[in-house]
């Protein structure tokens, strides 16, 4: 754990905030999830997402730990402006569009790129896929995404798989749940028990 | 380190059987999802096919009423939002044109006149009063009159016929031959006005005679038609670069060891280069119009758009396919060439950035692995295995046999019953067809059909690099031999003016030189020759050679310190019996201790000897001693000599000359000062007392 990781905490103790960075691949549904996230008062009236240029950030609260969600683009020139990101953040949510077969080799490189990277490798941040939009046709299932990805090689990571629909908003609530369990267990010892 | 991911393509049940230029990579449904078209001829019973992939999965399939010639996609508006893409598939002498996968649009070739004379003839040939041996003749003669290349196809089948075989062809069939049809070879498109990838684009078709017809993209009538060259020549492969009302180039590879080139408002194309042997495939290279072939005799060239040779290179197999692959964020285009030993190499220029090797189809093979065989029945469930002949054979031999097929990675197919390996079989694959572009949303894909019918997918990685250091591949065989020419820069005029100057003065500079030589000489030897006579040398020689000794003065004056500093520099041997002389005027310098004996000098060790030297003043003392540094007048006063003594040894073995600084003077006590300067005083002998 870094000396931001740690001053954050000690600092944050009050807000208990934690930043989790939201990637994946061009139109895997990053936007559209964080929309769905969002408390329902907040919600923006459904609409054609556009693409996400550079990146935005997003509030929300779940479990008792209030996210600050980077929602930073997925499009192949900005995947490179990813790793900026790495160093504050508590935790990943990786989106892979499971109706995308040809892309999931694509999806397992970046995310074997994002693991392997020094502001990563062996920190303890939990990492949450979401295998998005599976209620499309020929949608694979969320272990047959798994093992393409190759999760069950991550060692230095808890992480956890499941299946969504951004636009429905099925499916999500269970992933950020996970989520704020681990990041209430790691991070904030002292803020709710 | 490969630079390719390999997507896995469930081939149980593809098998295509294509050319080149039926792929075509669009976004059919305007989504933003390009998908692959591919016009498949189909194999056995299965006609041929418009196949349609979403990525790696089959979405669609049409059954075409021809074999496909050709499938090209492109615009015919710019409305917003923007239309579906028409697609245009060529079949021998029409193209079909669909929009959504449904016909809407067939034209036909314009059909070429029949000659008057022909005509006249088949007429006289179809009347029955005709049909006998002696009245065929004459006919038969003047059609053989007529140009071979004009006669339509029903004249030249009859000029071949026996006289016989031609009364009973004419009593069989009496019918004056139908219109003839030119044959379409390959199609294209051209953008009209913008290079927009969504801008409209007109059609661009090339007959089997030579002609290229470019049709207009709303109502698909003529545009323009003109002649690929003047002599006959045949096409098979066009490639089109430029706007059509701007300025454009066509350029076409022909079955007779030629490329053509046809431009904007020429109603003839000409020659633009003829290769050794037959053409596989050509591309152009956008940037600079400079054309990629390679051929038959295993060459890969590279041509500038005015048809000069520019390099070529002789590839180790026969190549097979071609396809240009633009990596823009690089900034680069390669050229992709399949070979038949089953690589794929990536060249930038003439050098090889990268290779691929498109294993013995084990994707495919790989994905019928687990297919099992039904060996009661003798048969398999997939159909189009290699190795069905096989096993059928040792099935029937063992009714009730199940084997199980395991496709290595090596290419190699095992058969396994149960444990026991029952035979091998290496299934060598090569690449058929290969095509780069945009499929999905991922913009790199190099998509390659093999020979054996499967497909395969790769996706360029995002990091991947193809500079000439990162490429990894072994340099070009012709830099190793040392083929590749010296850099040797021009001869500029000022090299050419001393050449001539040296050429016509030689006898003087030769003169010169050696004057100068000489006095160099005279020069060391005089320094040697003074060295030896002072006997001044701080480094020993001889046995002696690791000896140094160094003097450091320190003070004001006129009492100096001299630090002495002896260094024995030898690695393994000690000194022993060593002393120091000081070598003084006793006039002028007094020494507190003029004979130090040195201790035992350990190899590399190194000893200091401060001693202090006090300068004499008498009475009648020169003021320039005080200014020797002003002056520079100090002579031989203001020198002190060390010697450095060894035990039994008549000579030094090292002498040190130092040069005293002179004494500050107002470090001199007032009456000696007096005294100097010449006011008469007493002698006080106070200041000989000081230590």
């Amino acid at each position: 754990m870094g000396l931001l990781d740690k001053l954050s905490v000690w600092l944050g103790r009050g807000r208990a905030e934690v930043t989790v960075l939201v990637l994946g691949l061009d139109n895997s549904g990053k936007s559209t999830l964080l929309q769905a996230l969002r408390p329902p008062d907040a919600r923006a009236p459904p609409q054609h997402a556009a693409p996400t240029v550079g990146q935005t950030q997003e509030h929300f609260t779940s479990g008792g730990v209030a996210f600050s969600a980077w929602d930073v683009s997925g499009a192949p020139r900005h995947r490179a402006l990813w790793e900026r990101h790495y160093r504050r953040a508590h935790a990943v949510i990786f989106v892979v569009d499971s109706a995308d077969h040809l892309r999931l080799v694509v999806a397992r490189e970046e995310l074997e790129l994002l693991l392997a990277h020094p502001d990563m490798f062996g920190r303890r941040v939990p990492l949450l896929v979401f295998a998005n939009k599976h209620d499309a046709p020929h949608a694979l299932a969320p272990m047959q995404v798994a093992a393409a990805l190759g999760l069950e090689r991550i060692t230095d990571k808890p992480w956890h798989i499941c299946a969504s629909c951004a636009l429905s908003g099925a499916g999500l609530a269970d992933g950020v749940a996970w989520l704020a369990r681990q990041l209430r267990d790691a991070h904030l010892p002292h803020a709710h028990t | 380190m490969t630079r390719w991911l390999d997507v896995e393509v469930g081939t149980d049940d593809i098998d295509l059987n294509t050319l080149p230029q039926n792929l075509a990579l669009l976004d059919l449904h305007n989504d933003n999802e390009f998908k692959l078209l591919i016009g498949d001829f189909g194999r056995g019973e299965d006609g041929p096919k418009l196949k349609v992939f979403k990525g790696a999965m089959q979405i669609s399939d049409t059954v075409l009423p021809d074999l496909p010639l050709g499938v090209v996609g492109f615009y015919i508006s710019e409305t917003v939002p923007r239309s579906v893409p028409i697609i245009a598939v060529a079949y021998s002498s029409c193209v079909f044109m669909y929009r959504n996968l449904k016909l809407f649009y067939k034209y036909y070739l314009p059909s070429i006149e029949l000659s008057m004379c022909e005509m006249e003839v088949w007429k006289q040939l179809t009347n029955p009063i005709n049909h006998n041996i002696d009245a065929i003749k004459p006919l038969i003669d003047s059609l053989k009159a007529i140009p071979h290349e004009t006669l339509t196809p029903q004249s030249q089948d009859i000029l071949t016929l026996t006289p016989e075989q031609r009364l009973e062809y004419l009593e069989n069939n009496a019918e004056l031959p139908s219109r003839n049809n030119a044959e379409i070879v390959c199609i294209n498109t051209l953008k009209m006005h913008s290079i927009d990838k969504y801008s409209v684009s007109c059609v661009v078709i090339a007959t089997e005679d030579g002609d290229v017809i470019l049709l207009e993209p709303q109502t698909f009538s003529q545009l323009c038609q003109a002649k690929i060259c003047g002599v006959k020549k045949t096409p098979f492969q066009m490639i089109t670069t430029g706007l059509y009302s701007v300025d454009y180039r066509i350029t076409i590879a022909t079955r007779e060891k030629s490329v053509c080139i046809l431009k904007r408002d020429w109603p003839e194309g000409r020659i633009l280069f003829n290769t050794d042997d037959h053409i596989i495939a050509i591309e152009v290279i956008t940037a600079d119009s400079s054309v990629m072939v390679i051929c038959a005799d295993h060459s890969m060239a590279c041509y500038s758009k005015k048809g000069k040779k520019q390099w070529c290179l002789t590839l180790e197999h026969r190549p097979v396919a071609m396809t240009l692959v633009p990596v823009l964020h690089l900034g680069v285009t390669l050229t992709g060439v399949a070979l038949a030993s089953g690589h794929v190499h990536l060249y930038d220029g003439k050098a090889r950035r990268d290779t691929v090797f498109v294993r013995g189809g084990c994707v495919g093979v790989g994905a019928r692995a687990s297919v099992r065989w039904q060996g009661a029945e003798g048969h398999c469930v997939c159909e189009r295995c290699l190795t069905v002949e096989h096993h059928d054979a040792s099935a029937s031999g063992s009714p009730g046999v199940t084997l199980t097929g395991v496709a290595l990675a090596s290419g190699h197919v095992h058969l396994y019953d149960g444990k026991a390996r029952r035979d091998t079989v290496f299934v060598r694959d090569v690449v058929s067809v290969m095509k780069f572009g945009q499929l999905g949303q991922e913009e790199h894909v190099l998509i390659i059909i093999t020979g054996g019918g499967n497909l395969m997918l790769k996706i360029l990685k995002r990091t991947a690099d193809f500079s000439a250091h990162a490429a990894g591949v072994e340099m070009a065989p012709s830099a190793l031999t040392g083929q590749k020419p010296w850099l040797i820069p021009k001869k500029s005029k000022l090299f050419l003016e001393q050449s001539v100057r040296e050429r016509e003065n030689a006898t003087l500079m030769h003169k010169t030189f050696q004057h100068e030589l000489n006095r160099l000489r005279l020069l060391a030897a005089t320094t040697l020759l003074e060295a030896h006579k002072k006997s001044d040398n701080s480094v020993g020689i001889g046995p002696m050679e690791s000896m140094r000794l160094t003097a450091e003065v320190e003070g004001l004056g006129p009492v100096f310190r001299v630090t002495l500093m002896i260094e024995n520099n030898s690695k393994d041997k000690a000194v022993i019996g060593l002393s120091i002389l000081f070598h003084v005027h006793t006039v002028n310098y007094k020494v507190s201790n003029p004979y130090i004996k040195v201790p035992l000098l350990s190899p590399g060790g190194k000893l200091k000897f401060p001693t202090k030297i006090e300068e004499v003043f008498d009475d009648n003392i020169s003021p320039d001693v005080l200014f020797r540094p002003v002056t520079g007048q100090g002579g031989e006063r203001s020198l002190i000599k060390v010697l450095l003594l060894k035990e039994g040894k008549k000579t030094p073995v090292l002498a040190a000359t130092v040069q005293m600084p002179p004494t500050d003077p107002m470090m001199l006590p007032f009456d000696k000062m007096q005294a100097i300067a010449g006011i008469e005083e007493k002698e006080d002998s106070n200041w000989t007392n000081k230590t």
